[in-house]
């Protein structure tokens, strides 16, 4: 059975999805920040790729460093099969739960 | 004359600070992040405040290598603390040493963690005066909610019996941190020890 994933773990991993090539630690920070519209400590974002890469959902790489970050190196993630079959069961998952239900949820249907 | 913003630095000792906070394969990576965010986004956004921004992303290192050890450590003073004042003993040798020795054990083992994970024995004292310091203050706060609540003449005197309220309030935060400091070097150094001894097909674990 695939990993289960946290809500921000979804959106991190979308994110390195999403940005392919330039999926490294700084544009995947403020990816996810504009998706969950939030400012979030850059700390939380490198302990989740960190735990990502230890279950292996994702792999890294060293790549060169630019000017603007004094050289330093930048280490660019990619989503493993095992990380698609996570996020592909926490998708089914997401609509199994919510299948039935309208969304936006009025209070009429609490009633 | 302004500095233009792709020049723009944090100050050094919060750059070492994070440094030193990170396993060493991430220095260069993780540093470099953040410098990266800092000149391009936050200094150009908040002019000043960007140093705040950056000792508040260096915090959030630090709290994650200590705060459950530091919350570990209070909640064992403040337990004793409910302890003394509900059940008081005839002597209070037994209880005085297990918590001295939990203290001892927490704050070796926050430094030696640390210090397993970056190769640092200073990280690891960094993390355990920390770990030391959360506890001082929980310490602090949980003596005080206790004498809020019990504060009649029989609980002051048990209270003056097992060391008095200075020691809860003053004394034993001091006196944490000092241990802090102490042990974290003890932990750190073992820590720093046992890393630089474990290998996996000739490689460095990878932690």
């Amino acid at each position: 059975m695939a990993e289960v994933l946290g809500t921000f773990e979804q959106a991190v991993l979308l994110e390195v999805l999403r940005l392919r090539d330039e999926a490294y630690g700084r544009a995947i920070l403020k990816a996810v920040q504009e998706r969950l519209e939030r400012e979030l400590a850059a700390g939380a974002v490198h302990a989740t790729l960190e735990r990502l890469e230890s279950k292996g959902l994702l792999s890294s790489r060293l790549g060169p460093g630019t000017d603007i970050r004094a050289g330093r190196a930048r280490r660019f993630y990619r989503v493993q099969p095992a990380g698609v079959r996570s996020l592909n069961d926490a998708r089914r998952t997401f609509n199994n739960i919510w299948r039935g239900i309208k969304w936006p949820v009025t209070a009429r249907e609490s009633l | 004359m302004k500095m233009p913003h792709s020049d723009a630095r944090p100050p050094r000792w919060a750059e070492a600070m994070l440094r030193l906070l990170l396993k060493p394969d991430d220095r260069e990576t993780v540093s470099g992040d953040l410098l990266e965010e800092y000149r391009e986004t936050i200094v150009p956004a908040r002019g000043r405040g960007a140093n705040y921004w950056y000792f508040r992303q260096v915090a959030w290192y630090l709290l994650r290598a200590s705060w459950q050890w530091g919350a570990l450590m209070g909640a064992a003073l403040v337990f004793r603390y409910l302890l003394d004042t509900l059940v008081p003993p005839s002597d209070y040798r037994m209880r005085a040493a297990v918590l001295s020795w939990t203290i001892l054990v927490v704050c070796m083992l926050a430094s030696f963690r640390v210090a397993w994970r970056t190769r640092s024995i200073r990280a690891g004292v960094l993390a355990s005066t920390a770990a030391a310091t959360i506890a001082a203050v929980v310490s602090i706060v949980g003596a005080a909610i206790l004498l809020a609540i019990w504060h009649e003449p029989a609980t002051l005197e048990e209270w003056r019996r097992s060391g008095g309220i200075d020691e809860a309030l003053v004394d034993v935060p001091l006196k944490l941190i000092g241990f802090g400091i102490t042990l974290g070097i003890l932990g750190g150094a073992l820590g720093k020890g046992v890393t630089s001894r474990v290998t996996l097909g000739g490689e460095r674990v990878r932690r």
